[in-house]
């Protein structure tokens, strides 16, 4: 797999209980859950989406900030192991037990690109986003599509990959995971100053993983975090992109000088 | 913009209500023969939709527990593939082989009767497990432990652009040097909740759908998919195989991609189709080609007045109306997540055949589309054909495939 190295530009997190990269990198965890305040999105969207999505919005203007790339030229690779099943679960509501018609705001935003479509919308851009699923590797799955984006179309790039707990009437008690959403920012070259990802591939890590609680290293998408944590934390070697439930994906991870 | 490298296309499998294999499906659409049916899922209103109605087949042993229709319908495609699959494994080492598909759905359906069970019961069915019926990742290992392939696979899920954007990342990762291979394509299920869905939305027919015409009601849903084989031409990485290339074996060629988004509402498309021009534009400009020296566009054409006019629009102020324009929803209903991959399959049989299939139900022709559509089939060479596909959340994208 391609050896050249992309580098990483910005990151952001959102749990209920720990919103920001600095209360993740320090474990700062708040007594109350917050939610997400979504102001990238316009008014009509905010109101309308789900908290994922709201979550999802919230770390992609965090990361901007940090990198200060467009908004409205970036591509962007949403990555979600089960997406809206919070609405999926509503709608299955409305109709086996209410006997009620879908309602058509919720069925048009339990589409699993809710939030590519919505992001895109409140941030005008006309370019390329897609939205992504590969269960506890869908990190992984996400940053290959998204490098190899940045790669072929030598522009920056979005990552962002959340799951909100999984509807336990589904997935039984031993599934239940805390909500996790994140998102790093690539740019198409090593960029000196910043650290960078190089290979992807099925392997052994070598990086320790980040210091999540038990619920939220549940979460298909924990190893987005470890990510994040290693690239905060200056580290370089093969980071782990899940906790043992996907097919074992690792990616290089230079520090930055 | 990405370096422009044609790739080979070198197989191809679709089945939907039209038939399970290609030759059948290639004979309905030659016909003119719809597989639209009065809808038999259980929806307390009336509809037509086009379901699979062959049997499907039983999957491996010890891929049992995957046991769902998404999962059987897969192994029908796969086994389709036949020798052009056996072709590509020997050229390729299985961590180079990629698995990339597209669906809407997943095992909604499967969910849906599990759901219903849960309300009448306080708990699950016996056997029903989200990670093997639900999940992108169910599919995919379905597909992977059937063709062997253990390079990167994911699921793209932007509703009716699905199946479409495969082709696309199978495209950059061959171009990066990330794979060699890539199973594209993607499948998508009847459910109520899809169906009950567009009808809230107010977007469902109660006949079959007549995209374009004056006299259309909407939306008919269909089931059904396609998958692709895509490939890097040149040397093979296998000493082994014996094989001159992939090109040898191309049906058809994927020459260019074009992907864009409408930034303008989630459910409903930009009403000029500004995002449905950029994303043919950018088709057009990856494969280095002209609007002129396109032959064909097999249209996303729901058979909704505002996806049908903003669509119309669009191809209108590229190509005018000299382009003959076929939506093939008519024929196998909206695939949804299984759409762009089965509407990319009916244009390489286009090319391949030298002929469009007649626009069912089309007349008379909705005075406001200004682009050719054509109630009878036209017989005429085809070099170079758009495909299109259009989706919640404003996304859109444009397949330029060329004759092998």
């Amino acid at each position: 797999m391609s050896e050249i190295p992309t580098a990483i530009t910005g990151v952001g997190v959102f749990m209920p209980r720990m919103v920001g990269v600095d209360a993740f990198m320090s474990q700062t965890w708040s007594d109350e859950d917050a939610t997400p305040n979504a102001e990238l999105l316009d008014r009509r969207s905010r109101r309308r989406t789900s908290v994922l999505t709201r979550a999802m919005a919230d770390v992609c203007a965090q990361a901007f900030a940090e990198s200060a790339h467009d908004p409205s030229t970036i591509g962007a690779v949403f990555g979600s192991a089960l997406g809206e099943a919070g609405t999926m679960i509503g709608l299955l509501e409305q109709m086996w037990r209410l006997y009620e018609p879908p309602s058509p705001m919720a069925f048009a935003t339990s589409v699993h690109n809710a939030a590519s479509g919505v992001v895109s919308i409140g941030t005008k851009n006309r370019g390329f986003t897609t939205s992504i699923g590969a269960d506890f590797d869908t990190p992984a799955m996400a940053l290959i599509e998204a490098r190899a984006w940045a790669l072929t179309h030598r522009e920056p790039v979005l990552v962002v990959c959340a799951d909100e707990p999984a509807p336990a009437k589904l997935v039984g008690d031993n599934h239940e995971w805390g909500f996790v959403a994140a998102a790093i920012t690539l740019a198409p070259h090593a960029v000196d100053g910043l650290p960078a990802l190089g290979h992807l591939q099925i392997g052994t890590a070598d990086v320790e993983r980040s210091p999540l609680q038990d619920a939220e290293a549940r979460n298909p998408v924990a190893g987005i975090l470890d990510l994040i944590y290693a690239i905060r934390s200056g580290r370089s070697g093969r980071v782990a992109l899940d906790r043992g439930r996907g097919h074992g994906w690792t990616v290089d991870l230079r520090a930055a000088p | 913009m990405t370096e422009n490298i044609p790739l080979p296309i070198t197989g191809a499998a679709i089945c939907n209500a039209l038939g399970p294999t290609r030759s059948v499906v290639r004979d309905a659409l030659y016909e003119g023969r719809s597989g639209l049916t009065p809808c038999t899922v259980d929806v307390p209103f009336a509809t037509y939709a086009g379901a699979i109605d062959v049997p499907l087949p039983a999957l491996p042993t010890e891929l049992e527990p995957w046991t769902t229709r998404t999962a059987q319908i897969a192994l029908m495609l796969v086994e389709e593939l036949g020798e052009s699959l056996q072709r590509m494994q020997s050229r390729w080492r299985p961590d180079r082989i990629a698995v990339v598909l597209g669906t809407s759905t997943a095992g909604a359906d499967r969910t849906e009767a599990a759901y219903q069970h849960y309300i009448k019961n306080d708990e699950l069915p016996e056997g029903y497990d989200l990670w093997r019926h639900h999940t992108y990742g169910a599919i995919l290992h379905v597909v992977c432990s059937l063709i062997g392939a253990t390079g990167p696979s994911w699921v793209i899920s932007t509703a009716c652009t699905s199946s479409a954007k495969p082709f696309a990342s199978a495209q950059r990762m061959i171009a990066a040097d990330m794979v060699d291979a890539v199973l594209v394509g993607g499948i998508d299920t009847l459910c109520a909740m899809t169906l009950r869905g567009f009808h809230s939305l107010g977007a469902l027919s109660s006949e079959p759908t007549r995209p374009f015409s004056a006299e259309r009601k909407g939306i008919s849903i269909g089931e059904g998919g396609a998958f692709v084989l895509v490939e890097r031409p040149g040397t093979t990485h296998r000493a082994d195989s014996g094989d001159g290339g992939a090109e040898k074996d191309a049906i058809a060629w994927l020459d260019g991609v074009g992907e864009s988004s409408d930034a303008y509402h989630i459910s409903a498309p930009h009403p000029k189709g500004e995002g449905a021009v950029l994303a043919m534009q950018r088709a057009l400009d990856q494969a280095g080609c002209a609007a002129g020296e396109i032959d064909h566009i097999n249209a996303h054409g729901t058979g909704t007045t505002h996806n049908d006019s903003a669509e119309a629009n669009a191809i209108f102020s590229l190509f005018g109306d000299r382009v003959p324009v076929v939506s093939t929803k008519a024929y196998t209903g909206h695939t949804l997540g299984g759409a762009g991959a089965t509407e990319a399959v009916i244009a390489m049989i286009a090319l391949d055949e030298g002929w469009i299939p007649p626009a069912l139900g089309v007349e008379p022709v909705d005075p406001k589309v200004p682009i050719q559509i054509e109630a009878s089939r036209v017989e005429t060479p085809i070099r170079r054909v758009l495909s299109n596909s259009f989706a919640f959340g404003g996304n859109n994208i444009s397949l330029l495939l060329r004759r092998a």
